[in-house]
């Protein structure tokens, strides 16, 4: 255990000192080993200084870890290098995943949620291993990218997913996982310059100790799905009501409208969502081989989704070999993680279709017309007669059929694996020659198979193949010249990188034969597949490089003052030669007031530390293809051939490009206090930042003419972000029965633009966030981005909404749009001019927090968070506002509604009420992530030497004022998500 | 152990050598998709193409300009919807943002229809620069003749900026700069230059591979524009309109001779394959559509689905949109009392209905089974009459290529263009040519529809009496030419259309029945996103 605060360590290494003889401590920091009568075992830890004791005559032997004062703490991985964790000087968090208090882990950005102040994570909704998107610090980009960098043992990765995976970071187990380093600031980016303006995520996996005898660990669980809330609709009685009421005329189409009604009562929502078990098993192997430290593991994860036939299911391997040469001169690290992983995607319309599929028809039918249709009940056009003519292509589908007619399943590999060499010279112990090479390379194909009695493509049917193959290379190498002299020490390190992004594609779809294509009177395997798409059309290949020369300088002058300094020298092949290098440099400074004297005697701090830092980092992912720049033409598939005479001749168009285009860069200013006290039981963080975007990239309206296309990719002017961030950790009770650990950060961020310089006149703005009619959201100088951008909605005396084109209750005419939204200008007419800036997507505050409490062997944490500031467009609604004659039976077919629809009554008269504020609202949440209780058990068996079990709740509650189902969207706009579940784990973990 | 790091030093040298180099980063795309090179033939069948698909994958994917729907945003619809909702012919039921503001005459500069129509035409103008810069000096007789096709059609998407947006940027070159914006007068003096000096190097009428154009093309846009000069620069020129319109008349081109065969799905005659369909010889610029080749839910596809619902028959397609049907005024100009008497007896084609005989008309191809006449809510299809006029049923009965994309070639210029026009320039006060009539140029465009009552007089717009035989033009106009996307045009020509007028349509300026409207909406206004993107521009007064 900690010597300071008696809390048990686990995973500590004990060995019988000469002998490959030893084993792990277990969760309660506890170990059994079977050593000869005389023999002294060895106690490591890392943090911790040794200890050895011997065991004669010792049955219990209780040993207390010292945390080792010169390395006090851990050290933390920054870009090319390690730094002891009180030698930084730069933003920078490191958290090891917590083993106990989580819920389900599926992907590695799960173990984040809400852990780091700054680091805003939103999940992509409810669908089985799904992606996450992560901001660090707001993001400072517009269009371009704004993920992150992940490194994974010094490999940056590729943002650019897989094929078929809905998440880049599903190659790593998150059981693998040993830390992650959030570097957020630029002082400590830049050195990773042109990928690191939002901030760089550090990944270090779990590594083999020289242990000897092998330990076993196993973890696993199975946890239960189930849909958390649903989007209330009319059912069918409430329907036929409606549509009798909105269609009670004698005209064509109200007779139309009303006979279309059936009889049932179908609850389409019941019909798609499921409860689904999910299962998620670990095994890892540490030890060492030899002097060869190893460590194996597999995984392997099945996750039904609560969407009916959708599943994830991932096998993942790992391992890992650290050998070492030459008297450990050379030191060698061989990383390999493999992903195996297979889809089954629910169709994404089915979310929305079971909201707007009517809830009077069943969903199969022995009526002989549906059995073209397998059966399943659907729209289509009929004859005179009733018979069937044709379907209903605009129709809302059965989402029944959609999901059962529609097999979409890919099958995803990716490798990713590097070396690492570490060489220290024999002449100059100092002097390190560092060589990491590295690959990503996969492959994913999705299956597509559409039956030919699915109404979407009825009586074709579509089966085919997308695949994306990606191989990125990777090589970097430096130099590192480390010396201490008397209270001077000096840490100087150069290199050079090379990175190559690749990527290519093809695809194959194709329908029955139907159509006699060759004229030959028979339809024979002569003729063509119906719409055939061929590989030969369809194959595409892009690329990229960069190749960046980096230095940096850690002075650090009697352990007090510390200085940071690093340049970046990047060059991407995304821009033109007269643009393509850029130059990022950073300097810190800081300051261990702790060490001063004049505190050091008092001892009130164990911790003090101020930090400076300045910092420019660039931005090349620019979202708009590798080749920006270049003139290219794009010629035509052979359905977009164009005819002169009987010859169809395929067509070559110009493509928009800006060869201007250059790097957006992002300097940063950062100001933090480190505070520790009580030997650091309660630890704190506070950081000002500063950040400003200059040549933003986006994609925006350029004068017509000067280009082949209306919107074109251009550095179109600034942005800034500031915002404070702390952090709280404490140790309130820290006694042998009992722990108890909370943390707490908050966030407050604001954004705004400072700058466009595509327009010049007032009121220019660039519009974003398009919907189904029209865009929602700007980008304007003065105003956060994507803020909204919509009419002021009015309301009458009751505080309901007024439509425009409504009929006024005193009879007197309709409504126009001067009624229903606030004339801003005062003119005679609502226009573009008459829409304001109302609020943002972006939250101005995040808060995360989680408590653990462990009491003898029970354990229990609990983690929330909360965003506030939040604001969402609820398209959910607004797509489906119309309850009038115009929305409800069109096109053949009835359109279901949510109830608050038909209590606002809206009849879809004017486009602008779509751009009405009315549908932007406050989105703020506390959402509680999970809650965990645990209990462990020491000596079970014989073979086992701990054990733990523990349930879990994931998402347990939401408390938030938004009326859809989930204000947990990114970017603010709220279609139809899959819905997150609701999941209740049971839970194993084992160490053999 | 010297040789030993020898080895690894060597090792890492190779391998930064080999792999690594600064030189990488000049790259050449290698997607096999794109090409860097200019290809004279595919870039020249760009120009065309651009008027007829969305983008280059057809019928949707990856789509020549950012919109939020590629089809629904192509350029004839986009065209047609701007000309055709806002007038007395055509009301959309449809919920669409840029329909919701154009069928009541209150459309904005956000309308999302005039900022696609706006940039696809801007498109196809730098396209067109770009082919003409790169074929500079280029003097064989392909490119002299691509050369001079490539002007016209650029000068034809001028005509429609002119047309719809009056004031807008001009460039004949491309550069970065925002382009000045030139006044509507002065576009229309540049336009007739243009075309006048690139018609010498067009084929001769009919010489040309079909689809392409040729002289006859650039006469009858030199007549449209001659016949609206009075609106586009204050200064009327009757006698020109009537001179080329007389100069298409009297060239190879002549009338199909069934008016249905215009608008069927082997519209191009022998080159469809079909011995039957006679339109070839009237269509001077068909937009081509090929149910294989040439697919888009632009253009033919949004004619005939949007006009057709299921209870209509066959019409060639599994697509029917239920949106586009007749305003009741477009009905009373064929049939003056449609409601009353004898007429009402059969309910499916018109034209077969036992109508007096004086109404008899080829050209009246509505369908109003289970349909009012009068439109009490613009949300209901079955208001309002239907059109059978477009469909992909071919005049020889045989299968067409797809049972949804479309083979009809949308008729986008044809000869009985030229009739009309010259007839209503003489009215109002051309000298004949060579003793041709009004009432000549008329009465040919209704002999071919079998009408039952040829004209006896014509008039501009004085009230029509069937049983006489006295016709106005304006009707006329729009018995010949309704849902072909041109009658905004027209009505402005007459006065017919903002500003305080005595005429009135259902549902105009949203007022079922009929309001005036201001005479600001005779122009568009220049879409908000170019307006923000070039500070060189003006918006049109009013808006």
């Amino acid at each position: 255990m900690d010597a300071a605060n008696n809390e048990p360590i686990i995973g500590a290494s004990i060995l019988e000192k000469g002998t490959s003889n030893g084993t792990l401590t277990n969760y309660n920091g506890e170990f059994t080993l079977k050593v000869s009568p005389n023999a002294v075992i060895v106690i490591k830890y890392v943090g911790y200084k040794p200890q050895e004791i011997s065991v004669a005559g010792n049955k219990n032997i209780v040993v207390k870890l010292e945390e080792d004062v010169v390395a006090l703490g851990e050290v933390v991985a920054i870009g090319y290098g390690t730094v002891k964790k009180t030698d930084a000087t730069g933003s920078i968090t490191a958290i090891k995943p917590d083993a106990m208090n989580k819920g389900q882990v599926t992907n590695a950005q799960d173990m984040l949620l809400g852990k780091i102040a700054g680091v805003n994570i939103t999940t992509g909704g409810g669908t089985p291993g799904t992606g996450a998107t992560i901001r660090i610090r707001g993001g400072s980009s517009l269009n371009a990218s704004n993920d992150p960098l992940i490194v994974i043992d010094g490999l940056p990765i590729d943002n650019n997913g897989i094929k078929g995976v809905a998440n880049q970071l599903s190659t790593i187990n998150p059981n693998d996982i040993e830390s992650f380093t959030v570097l957020k600031d630029a002082s400590a980016t830049a050195i990773y310059g042109s990928r690191a303006s939002n901030g760089v995520i550090i990944i270090t996996t779990k590594k083999g100790s020289k242990t000897g005898k092998p330990t076993v660990n196993y973890e696993g669980n199975v946890s239960l799905n189930t849909l958390a809330k649903k989007i209330e609709v009319l059912n069918g009685d409430e329907f036929r009501e409606l549509v009798n009421q909105v269609y009670s005329g004698t005209g064509q189409t109200d007779i139309d409208a009303r006979n279309a009604l059936g009889t049932e009562n179908t609850d389409w929502q019941k019909e798609i969502y499921r409860n689904a078990f999910s299962t998620d098993h670990n095994i890892n192997v540490t030890g060492s081989f030899k002097e060869t430290p190893y460590r194996f593991s597999t995984g392997y994860t099945h996750q039904d989704g609560i969407i009916k036939t959708s599943y994830f299911e991932r096998y993942t391997i790992a391992g890992h070999l650290s050998p070492t040469f030459l008297n450990d001169r050379l030191k060698i690290n061989i990383n390999a993680k493999g992903m195996f992983a297979k889809n089954r995607f629910a169709d994404g319309g089915v979310v929305g279709a079971a909201l707007t599929m009517d809830p009077t028809q069943p969903v199969k039918t022995d009526d002989p017309e549906f059995q073209r249709f397998g059966g399943y009940w659907q729209w289509y056009e009929k004859n005179t007669d009733g018979s069937f003519k044709g379907t209903n292509t605009n129709a809302v589908k059965n989402p029944v059929a959609l999901l059962n007619q529609k097999n979409d399943v890919s099958h995803a590999n990716d490798f990713i694996g590097n070396i690492e060499a570490d060489y220290k010279f024999n002449f100059l112990p100092e002097l390190h020659a560092h060589l990491n090479m590295g690959m990503e390379s996969s492959y994913g194909k999705q299956d597509l198979q559409i039956d030919s009695t699915a109404t979407s493509d009825y009586p074709y049917g579509r089966w085919g193949w997308d695949k994306i193959n990606k191989s990125n290379k990777m090589l970097n190498f430096y130099l590192q010249y480390a010396k201490e002299l008397d209270k001077h020490s000096f840490d100087l390190m150069g290199g050079y990188e090379w990175q190559h992004f690749y990527r290519d594609g093809e695809n194959e779809y194709r329908g029955l034969r139907i159509i006699d294509s060759n004229a030959d009177g028979v339809i024979d395997e002569n003729d063509d597949y119906y719409n055939h798409i061929t590989p030969n059309e369809s194959r595409w290949a892009t690329e990229s490089y960069l190749v960046s020369f980096f230095g940096r300088l850690n002075y650090s002058f009697d352990g007090k003052y510390l200085l940071t300094t690093t340049l970046r020298d990047d060059g991407s092949s995304r821009f033109a030669a007269g643009n393509r290098w850029a130059l990022f440099p950073s300097v810190a400074l800081a300051w261990k007031i702790s060490e001063e004297n004049f505190l050091k005697e008092k001892n009130t701090f164990s911790d003090l530390k101020l930090r400076l830092g300045y910092g420019v980092t660039g931005q090349q992912d620019i979202s708009q293809g590798d080749y920006p720049y270049l003139p290219v033409y794009t010629i035509s598939k052979e359905t977009a051939t164009y005819q002169f005479d009987s010859t169809y001749y395929y067509t070559a168009r110009p493509d928009a490009y800006n060869e201007k285009i250059k790097w957006e860069s992002t300097t940063t200013w950062n100001a933090g206090l480190d505070v520790g006290i009580l030997n650091n039981r309660i630890t704190g963080s506070f950081d000002y930042y500063f950040r400003k975007t200059t040549n933003l990239i986006n994609v925006v309206s350029v004068p017509a003419l000067t280009n082949f296309r209306n919107k074109v990719i251009s550095n179109i002017g600034s942005l800034q972000n500031n915002g404070i961030e702390f952090t709280f950790n404490a140790k309130p009770i820290a006694t042998k029965n009992c722990t108890w650990d909370l943390s707490f950060n908050v966030t407050h961020n604001l954004n705004k633009i400072t700058k466009l310089t595509t327009g010049s006149q007032e009121g220019y703005y660039v519009p974003t966030g398009g919907i189904f009619q029209g865009n929602v959201q700007a980008h304007a100088v003065g105003h956060p981005s994507y803020s909204f951008y919509v009419f002021k909605q009015r309301y009458d005396a009751n505080g309901k909404p007024i439509e425009s084109g409504a009929p006024k209750p005193d009879g007197s005419g309709n409504y126009t749009d001067l009624d229903a939204f606030v004339n801003m200008n005062n003119d005679t007419i609502i226009n573009e001019n008459d829409k304001y800036f109302y609020k943002s997507a972006n939250p101005e505050y995040t808060f995360g927090f989680s408590t653990k409490v462990i009491y003898k062997n029970f354990d229990f944490g609990i983690n929330l968070r909360a965003n506030i500031g939040n604001y969402v467009y609820n398209a959910v609604a607004a797509e489906r506002l119309n309850v009038g004659v115009t929305g409800i039976y069109t096109l053949g077919y009835l359109s279901n509604k949510p109830k608050s629809a038909v209590e606002r009554g809206f009849q879809g008269t004017s486009p602008n009420t779509y751009l009405s504020d009315y549908f932007v609202e406050n989105g703020s949440f506390l959402r509680c992530d999970n809650i965990t209780i645990g209990y462990s058990f020491k000596n079970l068996f014989h073979a086992i030497s701990s054990a733990r079990i523990y349930a879990a709740i994931q998402n347990p509650f939401l408390i938030s004022g938004y009326s859809g189902l989930d204000p947990e969207v990114f970017g603010g706009i709220d279609n139809n998500i899959y819905p997150r579940p609701l999941t209740t784990l049971l839970g194993l973990s084992i160490i053999f | 152990m010297k040789n030993k790091y020898i080895v690894i030093l060597s090792t890492v040298l190779t391998a930064i050598t080999l792999c690594s180099c600064v030189n990488d980063l000049d790259i050449k795309p290698i997607n096999p998709q794109v090409t860097q090179t200019f290809d004279q033939d595919k870039v020249f069948a760009k120009v065309y193409a651009s008027w007829a698909l969305t983008g280059q994958e057809g019928p949707a994917g990856n789509s020549d300009i950012d919109n939020p729907d590629e089809g629904r945003f192509g350029l004839y619809r986009c065209l047609w919807n701007c000309n055709e909702l806002s007038t007395d012919e055509a009301i959309c039921s449809w919920g669409d943002a840029e329909v919701l503001d154009l069928n009541p005459n209150n459309w904005t500069a956000m309308n999302q229809a005039l900022e696609a129509l706006y940039a696809r035409l801007a498109v196809t103008i730098t396209i067109s620069n770009h082919f003409l810069e790169e074929t500079d000096g280029i003097t064989d007789d392909k490119t002299v003749k691509q050369r001079a096709e490539v002007r016209f059609l650029r000068a034809l998407a001028y005509y429609y900026m002119l047309d719809m947006f009056g004031n807008v940027p001009f460039s004949t070159h491309i550069g970065t700069e925002a382009p000045p914006q030139i006044q509507r007068a002065d576009l229309f003096k540049w336009l007739i230059s243009e075309l006048k000096d690139s018609e010498g190097d067009m084929y001769e009428p009919r010489t040309q591979p079909y689809y392409r154009v040729d002289k006859a093309a650039n006469w009858l846009l030199m007549a449209r524009l001659y016949l609206n000069a009075e609106v586009y620069t204050g200064t009327a020129k009757w006698d020109s309109a009537a001179y080329y319109a007389k100069e298409v008349i009297d060239s190879p081109y002549g009338l199909a001779e069934n008016f249905r065969h215009l608008f069927m799905a082997d519209n191009a005659g022998a080159i469809d394959g079909s011995t039957v369909n006679t339109a070839q010889k009237e269509n001077i610029f068909p937009i081509a559509a090929d149910g294989t080749h040439t697919q888009t839910w632009g253009n033919s596809m949004f004619l005939i689905g949007s006009t057709h619902e299921s209870d209509m028959g066959v019409w060639g397609t599994n697509q029917g949109w239920a949106g586009n049907r007749a305003r009741p005024e477009l009905i009373k100009k064929f049939f003056p009392n449609p409601t009353s008497g004898t007429f009402i007896t059969r309910d499916t084609d018109m034209t077969k209905v036992v109508i007096p005989v004086s109404w008899k008309d080829d050209r009246a191809l509505f369908f109003r089974k289970n349909r009012t006449l009068t439109i009490t809510t613009i949300g209901k299809f079955k208001e309002g009459y239907s059109t059978i006029k477009f469909s992909n049923l071919r005049a020889d009965g045989k299968p067409t290529h797809d049972i949804q994309y479309i083979d009809m070639d949308v008729p986008f210029m044809r000869t009985a263009e030229a009739y009309l026009t010259y007839a209503e320039a003489v009215l109002r006060g051309a000298s004949p040519k060579e003793g041709y009539s009004a009432l000549a140029a008329v009465n040919a465009l209704r002999t071919r529809a079998h009408s039952g009552k040829q004209a006896v007089a014509i008039t501009l717009s004085d009230v029509e009496d069937f049983n006489t035989g006295s016709f106005n033009i304006i009707n006329e106009w729009a018995r010949e030419f309704f849902f072909e996307g041109r009658r905004r045009t027209d009505l402005i020509r007459f006065g017919m259309f903002g500003g305080n007028t005595n005429y009135q349509w259902q549902w105009k300026h949203g007022v079922q029945s009929g309001e005036n409207f201001p005479d600001y909406y005779n122009l568009f206004p220049l879409p908000a996103a170019d307006l923000n993107a070039n500070s060189n521009l003006r918006q049109n007064p009013g808006y």
